[in-house]
Protein backbone atom coordinates (compact mmCIF):
# COMPACT_ATOMS: atom_id res chain seq x y z
CA UNK A 1 0.00 0.00 0.00
CA UNK A 2 1.20 3.54 -0.62
CA UNK A 3 1.89 5.40 2.57
CA UNK A 4 2.86 8.84 3.75
CA UNK A 5 6.43 10.05 3.41
CA UNK A 6 5.76 12.22 6.49
CA UNK A 7 5.72 10.72 9.95
CA UNK A 8 4.03 12.31 12.92
CA UNK A 9 6.87 12.93 15.41
CA UNK A 10 4.99 11.46 18.35
CA UNK A 11 2.24 9.30 16.89
CA UNK A 12 -0.89 9.61 14.73
CA UNK A 13 -3.16 7.99 17.27
CA UNK A 14 -4.42 9.27 20.61
CA UNK A 15 -2.13 7.61 23.13
CA UNK A 16 -4.97 6.74 25.50
CA UNK A 17 -6.70 4.59 22.86
CA UNK A 18 -4.24 1.71 23.11
CA UNK A 19 -1.97 -0.06 25.53
CA UNK A 20 1.48 1.33 24.72
CA UNK A 21 3.29 -1.69 26.16
CA UNK A 22 1.26 -4.16 24.11
CA UNK A 23 1.77 -2.10 20.97
CA UNK A 24 5.52 -1.91 21.55
CA UNK A 25 5.54 -5.68 22.03
CA UNK A 26 3.75 -6.04 18.70
CA UNK A 27 0.70 -7.76 20.14
CA UNK A 28 -1.75 -4.95 19.50
CA UNK A 29 -2.47 -2.41 16.78
CA UNK A 30 -3.17 1.00 18.25
CA UNK A 31 -6.56 2.52 18.49
CA UNK A 32 -9.07 0.43 16.65
CA UNK A 33 -11.49 -1.53 18.77
CA UNK A 34 -15.22 -1.05 18.99
CA UNK A 35 -15.11 -1.35 22.77
CA UNK A 36 -12.71 1.59 23.00
CA UNK A 37 -14.83 3.65 20.62
CA UNK A 38 -17.82 3.05 22.88
CA UNK A 39 -15.87 3.88 26.03
CA UNK A 40 -14.14 6.98 24.68
CA UNK A 41 -16.79 8.53 22.43
CA UNK A 42 -20.18 6.89 21.98
CA UNK A 43 -21.09 6.42 25.66
CA UNK A 44 -19.55 9.45 27.42
CA UNK A 45 -20.82 11.94 24.84
CA UNK A 46 -24.23 10.28 24.47
CA UNK A 47 -23.75 9.85 20.73
CA UNK A 48 -26.87 8.69 18.88
CA UNK A 49 -25.38 8.59 15.38
CA UNK A 50 -21.74 8.40 14.28
CA UNK A 51 -20.11 8.03 10.89
CA UNK A 52 -17.15 5.62 10.71
CA UNK A 53 -14.57 6.81 8.20
CA UNK A 54 -11.75 4.66 6.85
CA UNK A 55 -8.14 5.25 7.74
CA UNK A 56 -5.67 3.14 5.73
CA UNK A 57 -8.47 2.09 3.36
CA UNK A 58 -8.68 5.72 2.25
CA UNK A 59 -5.57 5.11 0.13
CA UNK A 60 -7.23 2.63 -2.24
CA UNK A 61 -8.23 5.47 -4.54
CA UNK A 62 -4.61 6.46 -5.13
CA UNK A 63 -3.39 2.98 -6.01
CA UNK A 64 -2.21 2.79 -9.61
CA UNK A 65 -4.00 -0.56 -10.06
CA UNK A 66 -7.68 0.33 -10.32
CA UNK A 67 -8.85 -3.31 -10.34
CA UNK A 68 -6.97 -4.01 -7.13
CA UNK A 69 -8.45 -0.81 -5.64
CA UNK A 70 -12.00 -1.86 -6.51
CA UNK A 71 -11.48 -5.30 -4.98
CA UNK A 72 -9.95 -3.90 -1.82
CA UNK A 73 -12.77 -1.37 -1.45
CA UNK A 74 -15.37 -4.13 -1.63
CA UNK A 75 -13.45 -6.25 0.87
CA UNK A 76 -13.14 -3.30 3.25
CA UNK A 77 -16.85 -2.49 3.05
CA UNK A 78 -17.78 -6.12 3.76
CA UNK A 79 -15.37 -6.19 6.71
CA UNK A 80 -16.76 -2.93 8.06
CA UNK A 81 -20.30 -4.29 7.94
CA UNK A 82 -19.38 -7.54 9.69
CA UNK A 83 -16.92 -6.19 12.25
CA UNK A 84 -18.39 -2.82 13.20
CA UNK A 85 -21.68 -1.80 11.69
CA UNK A 86 -23.75 -4.87 12.51
CA UNK A 87 -22.39 -4.85 16.04
CA UNK A 88 -23.11 -1.21 16.89
CA UNK A 89 -26.43 0.34 15.85
CA UNK A 90 -25.19 3.87 16.56
CA UNK A 91 -22.60 3.53 13.80
CA UNK A 92 -23.03 3.99 10.08
CA UNK A 93 -20.25 3.54 7.57
CA UNK A 94 -18.65 5.79 5.01
CA UNK A 95 -18.37 3.50 2.00
CA UNK A 96 -14.93 3.23 0.39
CA UNK A 97 -14.92 3.16 -3.40
CA UNK A 98 -12.28 3.19 -6.11
CA UNK A 99 -12.32 6.80 -7.31
CA UNK A 100 -9.86 5.98 -10.12
CA UNK A 101 -12.47 3.60 -11.64
CA UNK A 102 -15.76 5.45 -11.32
CA UNK A 103 -17.89 2.75 -12.95
CA UNK A 104 -16.68 0.17 -10.42
CA UNK A 105 -17.24 2.71 -7.66
CA UNK A 106 -20.81 3.21 -8.80
CA UNK A 107 -21.36 -0.55 -8.85
CA UNK A 108 -20.02 -0.77 -5.29
CA UNK A 109 -22.39 1.96 -4.15
CA UNK A 110 -25.31 0.05 -5.68
CA UNK A 111 -24.10 -3.18 -4.05
CA UNK A 112 -23.73 -1.80 -0.52
CA UNK A 113 -26.35 0.95 -0.24
CA UNK A 114 -29.25 -1.53 0.15
CA UNK A 115 -27.71 -2.80 3.41
CA UNK A 116 -28.84 0.46 4.99
CA UNK A 117 -25.66 0.46 7.03
CA UNK A 118 -23.83 3.17 5.10
CA UNK A 119 -24.56 6.86 5.43
CA UNK A 120 -22.06 8.27 2.95
CA UNK A 121 -19.69 7.52 0.08
CA UNK A 122 -16.08 8.23 0.99
CA UNK A 123 -13.47 9.84 -1.26
CA UNK A 124 -10.02 10.86 -0.03
CA UNK A 125 -8.62 14.35 -0.50
CA UNK A 126 -5.82 12.76 -2.51
CA UNK A 127 -6.82 12.34 -6.15
CA UNK A 128 -5.37 12.25 -9.62
CA UNK A 129 -8.14 14.50 -10.99
CA UNK A 130 -10.36 16.82 -8.90
CA UNK A 131 -13.81 15.42 -8.14
CA UNK A 132 -15.81 17.89 -10.19
CA UNK A 133 -14.48 16.45 -13.46
CA UNK A 134 -17.20 14.68 -15.49
CA UNK A 135 -15.18 11.46 -15.33
CA UNK A 136 -16.61 11.07 -11.82
CA UNK A 137 -20.23 11.45 -12.87
CA UNK A 138 -20.99 7.74 -12.31
CA UNK A 139 -20.05 8.18 -8.65
CA UNK A 140 -22.16 11.31 -8.21
CA UNK A 141 -25.07 9.65 -9.99
CA UNK A 142 -24.93 6.46 -7.94
CA UNK A 143 -24.50 8.28 -4.64
CA UNK A 144 -27.42 10.57 -5.41
CA UNK A 145 -29.58 7.67 -6.54
CA UNK A 146 -28.81 5.93 -3.24
CA UNK A 147 -29.53 9.11 -1.28
CA UNK A 148 -26.00 9.16 0.12
CA UNK A 149 -23.87 12.29 0.53
CA UNK A 150 -20.31 12.17 -0.74
CA UNK A 151 -17.64 12.74 1.88
CA UNK A 152 -14.32 14.18 0.78
CA UNK A 153 -11.97 13.79 3.72
CA UNK A 154 -8.41 15.05 3.91
CA UNK A 155 -6.21 11.98 3.49
CA UNK A 156 -3.19 10.73 1.55
CA UNK A 157 -2.45 14.00 -0.26
CA UNK A 158 0.80 13.74 -2.18
CA UNK A 159 0.76 9.93 -1.90
CA UNK A 160 0.38 7.23 -4.56
CA UNK A 161 -1.04 8.49 -7.85
CA UNK A 162 -2.35 11.73 -6.34
CA UNK A 163 -1.04 15.14 -7.25
CA UNK A 164 1.35 17.03 -4.99
CA UNK A 165 0.11 18.46 -1.71
CA UNK A 166 0.21 21.99 -3.15
CA UNK A 167 1.75 23.72 -6.15
CA UNK A 168 4.73 24.60 -3.98
CA UNK A 169 6.20 21.15 -4.34
CA UNK A 170 6.69 18.39 -1.82
CA UNK A 171 7.20 19.63 1.73
CA UNK A 172 9.79 18.12 4.07
CA UNK A 173 7.91 17.92 7.35
CA UNK A 174 4.73 16.46 8.77
CA UNK A 175 4.06 19.88 10.27
CA UNK A 176 3.91 21.36 6.77
CA UNK A 177 1.73 18.53 5.49
CA UNK A 178 -0.73 18.82 8.33
CA UNK A 179 -0.94 22.59 7.95
CA UNK A 180 -1.56 22.46 4.21
CA UNK A 181 -3.62 19.30 3.66
CA UNK A 182 -6.86 21.30 3.54
CA UNK A 183 -5.73 22.51 0.12
CA UNK A 184 -7.06 19.24 -1.29
CA UNK A 185 -10.63 19.62 -0.07
CA UNK A 186 -10.62 23.27 -1.12
CA UNK A 187 -9.45 22.19 -4.57
CA UNK A 188 -12.18 19.56 -4.85
CA UNK A 189 -14.83 22.04 -3.74
CA UNK A 190 -13.80 24.57 -6.37
CA UNK A 191 -13.71 21.84 -9.02
CA UNK A 192 -17.16 20.56 -8.05
CA UNK A 193 -18.62 24.06 -8.17
CA UNK A 194 -16.93 25.06 -11.43
CA UNK A 195 -17.99 21.83 -13.15
CA UNK A 196 -21.62 22.36 -12.18
CA UNK A 197 -21.93 19.03 -10.36
CA UNK A 198 -24.92 20.33 -8.42
CA UNK A 199 -26.61 21.37 -11.66
CA UNK A 200 -26.19 17.88 -13.14
CA UNK A 201 -27.04 16.19 -9.82
CA UNK A 202 -29.47 18.52 -8.05
CA UNK A 203 -29.96 16.11 -5.15
CA UNK A 204 -26.23 15.62 -4.53
CA UNK A 205 -24.76 16.48 -1.14
CA UNK A 206 -21.11 16.98 -0.30
CA UNK A 207 -19.40 16.87 3.11
CA UNK A 208 -15.90 18.27 3.42
CA UNK A 209 -13.95 16.89 6.36
CA UNK A 210 -10.81 18.16 8.09
CA UNK A 211 -8.13 20.52 6.96
CA UNK A 212 -9.48 23.63 8.69
CA UNK A 213 -12.45 25.90 8.01
CA UNK A 214 -11.13 29.43 7.76
CA UNK A 215 -9.52 28.75 4.37
CA UNK A 216 -12.90 28.09 2.77
CA UNK A 217 -14.02 31.63 3.54
CA UNK A 218 -11.28 33.19 1.43
CA UNK A 219 -11.55 30.57 -1.32
CA UNK A 220 -15.29 31.14 -1.73
CA UNK A 221 -14.91 34.92 -1.70
CA UNK A 222 -12.27 34.61 -4.40
CA UNK A 223 -14.25 32.09 -6.42
CA UNK A 224 -17.37 34.28 -6.43
CA UNK A 225 -15.23 37.24 -7.44
CA UNK A 226 -13.61 35.33 -10.30
CA UNK A 227 -16.91 33.83 -11.42
CA UNK A 228 -18.33 37.31 -12.02
CA UNK A 229 -15.53 37.98 -14.48
CA UNK A 230 -14.92 34.56 -16.02
CA UNK A 231 -18.28 32.77 -15.88
CA UNK A 232 -18.39 32.56 -19.69
CA UNK A 233 -15.77 29.79 -19.31
CA UNK A 234 -18.06 27.76 -17.03
CA UNK A 235 -21.63 28.57 -18.12
CA UNK A 236 -22.93 25.37 -16.45
CA UNK A 237 -22.11 27.06 -13.15
CA UNK A 238 -25.26 29.13 -13.45
CA UNK A 239 -25.49 30.51 -9.94
CA UNK A 240 -22.90 32.33 -7.93
CA UNK A 241 -20.66 29.43 -6.79
CA UNK A 242 -21.06 30.02 -3.06
CA UNK A 243 -24.86 29.86 -3.43
CA UNK A 244 -24.56 26.15 -4.26
CA UNK A 245 -22.56 25.66 -1.07
CA UNK A 246 -25.32 26.69 1.31
CA UNK A 247 -27.72 24.19 -0.31
CA UNK A 248 -25.41 21.27 -1.05
CA UNK A 249 -22.23 21.38 1.05
CA UNK A 250 -21.57 20.77 4.72
CA UNK A 251 -18.32 21.17 6.62
CA UNK A 252 -17.11 19.39 9.76
CA UNK A 253 -15.62 21.04 12.81
CA UNK A 254 -12.46 19.11 13.55
CA UNK A 255 -9.82 20.54 13.72
CA UNK A 256 -11.09 24.01 14.50
CA UNK A 257 -8.48 26.71 14.10
CA UNK A 258 -7.27 28.10 17.44
CA UNK A 259 -6.37 31.81 17.21
CA UNK A 260 -4.81 33.41 20.29
CA UNK A 261 -7.98 35.43 20.68
CA UNK A 262 -10.68 32.72 20.55
CA UNK A 263 -13.40 35.26 19.85
CA UNK A 264 -11.88 35.94 16.44
CA UNK A 265 -12.75 32.46 15.17
CA UNK A 266 -16.53 32.92 15.14
CA UNK A 267 -16.22 36.27 13.39
CA UNK A 268 -14.01 34.81 10.68
CA UNK A 269 -16.26 31.76 10.17
CA UNK A 270 -19.53 33.68 10.03
CA UNK A 271 -19.48 34.00 6.19
CA UNK A 272 -19.63 30.17 5.99
CA UNK A 273 -23.05 30.25 7.71
CA UNK A 274 -21.97 27.70 10.33
CA UNK A 275 -25.47 27.66 11.81
CA UNK A 276 -26.59 25.72 8.73
CA UNK A 277 -23.40 24.25 7.23
CA UNK A 278 -21.27 23.02 10.14
CA UNK A 279 -21.38 19.53 11.65
CA UNK A 280 -19.46 18.31 14.68
CA UNK A 281 -16.71 15.72 14.05
CA UNK A 282 -14.29 14.01 16.44
CA UNK A 283 -11.50 12.60 14.29
CA UNK A 284 -11.25 9.86 16.93
CA UNK A 285 -8.86 8.08 17.41
CA UNK A 286 -6.43 10.46 15.75
CA UNK A 287 -4.14 12.64 17.82
CA UNK A 288 -6.04 15.87 17.16
CA UNK A 289 -9.39 14.55 18.43
CA UNK A 290 -11.84 17.27 19.50
CA UNK A 291 -14.11 16.84 22.50
CA UNK A 292 -17.66 17.99 21.58
CA UNK A 293 -18.25 19.99 24.74
CA UNK A 294 -14.93 21.81 24.39
CA UNK A 295 -15.51 22.45 20.69
CA UNK A 296 -19.00 23.81 21.14
CA UNK A 297 -18.00 26.05 24.03
CA UNK A 298 -15.70 28.00 21.72
CA UNK A 299 -18.55 28.79 19.31
CA UNK A 300 -21.55 31.14 19.61
CA UNK A 301 -24.51 29.75 21.57
CA UNK A 302 -26.93 29.90 18.65
CA UNK A 303 -24.65 27.71 16.52
CA UNK A 304 -24.31 24.92 19.07
CA UNK A 305 -27.50 22.94 18.61
CA UNK A 306 -27.25 22.74 14.81
CA UNK A 307 -23.56 21.83 15.02
CA UNK A 308 -24.08 19.28 17.78
CA UNK A 309 -26.81 17.32 15.97
CA UNK A 310 -29.49 19.17 14.00
CA UNK A 311 -27.59 19.81 10.75
CA UNK A 312 -26.21 16.26 10.73
CA UNK A 313 -29.66 14.83 11.43
CA UNK A 314 -31.07 16.68 8.42
CA UNK A 315 -28.15 15.64 6.25
CA UNK A 316 -28.28 11.95 7.14
CA UNK A 317 -32.04 11.71 7.60
CA UNK A 318 -31.84 10.82 11.27
CA UNK A 319 -35.06 11.48 13.24
CA UNK A 320 -34.70 14.00 16.04
CA UNK A 321 -37.11 14.07 19.00
CA UNK A 322 -39.29 17.17 18.80
CA UNK A 323 -38.16 18.36 22.21
CA UNK A 324 -34.45 18.02 21.42
CA UNK B 1 -4.80 22.25 54.95
CA UNK B 2 -6.62 19.48 53.09
CA UNK B 3 -4.40 16.66 52.02
CA UNK B 4 -4.68 13.29 50.36
CA UNK B 5 -2.53 10.37 51.48
CA UNK B 6 -1.41 7.38 49.48
CA UNK B 7 0.87 4.44 50.32
CA UNK B 8 4.50 5.02 49.47
CA UNK B 9 4.32 2.02 47.16
CA UNK B 10 2.15 4.17 44.83
CA UNK B 11 5.13 6.36 44.00
CA UNK B 12 6.38 6.11 40.40
CA UNK B 13 9.85 4.93 39.51
CA UNK B 14 12.21 7.74 38.45
CA UNK B 15 11.43 8.81 34.91
CA UNK B 16 7.89 7.49 35.05
CA UNK B 17 4.43 8.92 35.68
CA UNK B 18 1.96 7.22 37.95
CA UNK B 19 -1.61 8.36 38.51
CA UNK B 20 -3.26 8.10 41.91
CA UNK B 21 -6.95 8.67 42.54
CA UNK B 22 -8.98 9.70 45.54
CA UNK B 23 -12.47 11.15 45.80
CA UNK B 24 -12.78 11.47 42.04
CA UNK B 25 -9.56 13.46 41.84
CA UNK B 26 -6.81 11.98 39.65
CA UNK B 27 -3.29 13.23 40.22
CA UNK B 28 -0.18 12.28 38.27
CA UNK B 29 3.00 11.80 40.27
CA UNK B 30 6.41 12.26 38.66
CA UNK B 31 9.94 11.93 40.08
CA UNK B 32 12.30 14.53 38.65
CA UNK B 33 15.72 15.18 40.17
CA UNK B 34 14.88 13.45 43.46
CA UNK B 35 11.76 15.53 43.87
CA UNK B 36 8.20 14.29 43.65
CA UNK B 37 5.84 16.46 41.59
CA UNK B 38 2.05 16.33 41.33
CA UNK B 39 -0.02 17.37 38.30
CA UNK B 40 -3.74 17.21 37.57
CA UNK B 41 -4.67 14.41 35.20
CA UNK B 42 -6.40 16.86 32.87
CA UNK B 43 -4.82 18.78 30.05
CA UNK B 44 -5.83 22.47 30.30
CA UNK B 45 -6.17 22.61 26.52
CA UNK B 46 -8.89 20.03 25.80
CA UNK B 47 -9.18 17.97 28.97
CA UNK B 48 -7.22 14.89 27.86
CA UNK B 49 -5.95 12.45 30.52
CA UNK B 50 -2.55 14.09 30.61
CA UNK B 51 -0.94 11.89 33.28
CA UNK B 52 -2.78 8.61 32.75
CA UNK B 53 -1.94 8.45 29.05
CA UNK B 54 0.73 11.11 28.52
CA UNK B 55 4.42 10.40 28.28
CA UNK B 56 7.54 12.02 29.70
CA UNK B 57 9.74 13.51 27.00
CA UNK B 58 12.94 15.50 26.87
CA UNK B 59 13.08 19.21 26.20
CA UNK B 60 14.68 19.62 22.78
CA UNK B 61 16.23 22.84 21.52
CA UNK B 62 18.00 23.87 18.35
CA UNK B 63 20.05 26.89 17.36
CA UNK B 64 18.97 26.29 13.78
CA UNK B 65 21.75 23.80 13.08
CA UNK B 66 22.42 21.56 16.05
CA UNK B 67 19.76 19.83 18.09
CA UNK B 68 20.27 19.52 21.84
CA UNK B 69 18.31 17.12 24.01
CA UNK B 70 18.16 18.12 27.66
CA UNK B 71 18.27 15.68 30.57
CA UNK B 72 16.21 14.57 32.37
CA UNK B 73 12.92 13.98 30.57
CA UNK B 74 10.90 16.65 32.38
CA UNK B 75 8.13 17.47 29.93
CA UNK B 76 4.81 15.68 30.05
CA UNK B 77 3.38 15.27 26.54
CA UNK B 78 -0.41 15.24 26.17
CA UNK B 79 -1.76 12.04 24.58
CA UNK B 80 -4.10 13.96 22.27
CA UNK B 81 -2.71 17.16 20.81
CA UNK B 82 0.89 16.48 21.92
CA UNK B 83 1.42 19.72 23.79
CA UNK B 84 4.31 19.52 26.27
CA UNK B 85 4.04 20.72 29.89
CA UNK B 86 6.97 21.41 32.20
CA UNK B 87 6.56 19.03 35.14
CA UNK B 88 8.19 21.53 37.52
CA UNK B 89 6.02 24.54 36.63
CA UNK B 90 2.99 23.09 34.84
CA UNK B 91 3.55 25.56 32.02
CA UNK B 92 3.31 24.89 28.30
CA UNK B 93 6.22 26.67 26.62
CA UNK B 94 4.43 26.86 23.26
CA UNK B 95 1.17 28.24 24.72
CA UNK B 96 2.06 30.36 27.74
CA UNK B 97 -1.57 30.84 28.81
CA UNK B 98 -1.92 27.09 29.26
CA UNK B 99 -0.80 25.75 32.60
CA UNK B 100 -1.70 22.41 34.10
CA UNK B 101 -2.76 22.43 37.73
CA UNK B 102 0.05 21.47 40.12
CA UNK B 103 -0.08 19.91 43.58
CA UNK B 104 2.56 20.10 46.29
CA UNK B 105 3.66 16.57 47.09
CA UNK B 106 5.97 15.19 49.76
CA UNK B 107 6.84 11.95 51.54
CA UNK B 108 5.94 11.43 55.15
CA UNK B 109 6.96 8.13 56.73
CA UNK B 110 5.44 5.45 54.50
CA UNK B 111 3.01 7.75 52.79
CA UNK B 112 2.82 10.16 49.89
CA UNK B 113 1.07 13.35 50.94
CA UNK B 114 -0.64 15.57 48.37
CA UNK B 115 -1.76 19.04 49.39
CA UNK B 116 -4.98 20.27 47.77
CA UNK B 117 -4.10 23.89 48.50
CA UNK B 118 -3.41 25.92 45.35
CA UNK B 119 0.26 26.09 44.42
CA UNK B 120 1.39 29.68 43.98
CA UNK B 121 4.60 30.51 42.17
Amino acid sequence: MPTYPWVHPSGWIRRDTYDAEQVEAGSMFPGFTLEQLRAHVLDPFDVAFALANPDEAACFSVLPNSRLAAGLASAYNDWLVDTWLRREPRLRGAMVVSAQWPEAAAAEIRRMAPTGLFAAVFLPGAARIPYGNPVYDPIWAAATEAGLPVVVHVHYEGVGTSGPLTGAGTPDFYTEFHTLNGASTQGHLVSILCHGVFERHPQAKLILMEGGLVGYVGVLWRLDQNWRSTRSEIPWCRRRPSDYVWDHVRFTTQPLEEPDDETQLAEVLRPLHPERTLVYATDYPHWDFDDPDQTLRTLPADWREPIRFRTAAELFGVPVPAAA
Amino acid sequence: MRTLRFPRSEAPAPGQVRTVESGGRRIGLVWIDDELHGLADACPHRGAPLCTAGMLVHRVESDGVRVVRHEPADRLRCPWHKWDFDVRTGACAEAPRMRVRRYRVWLEDDEIVVSLAPVRD
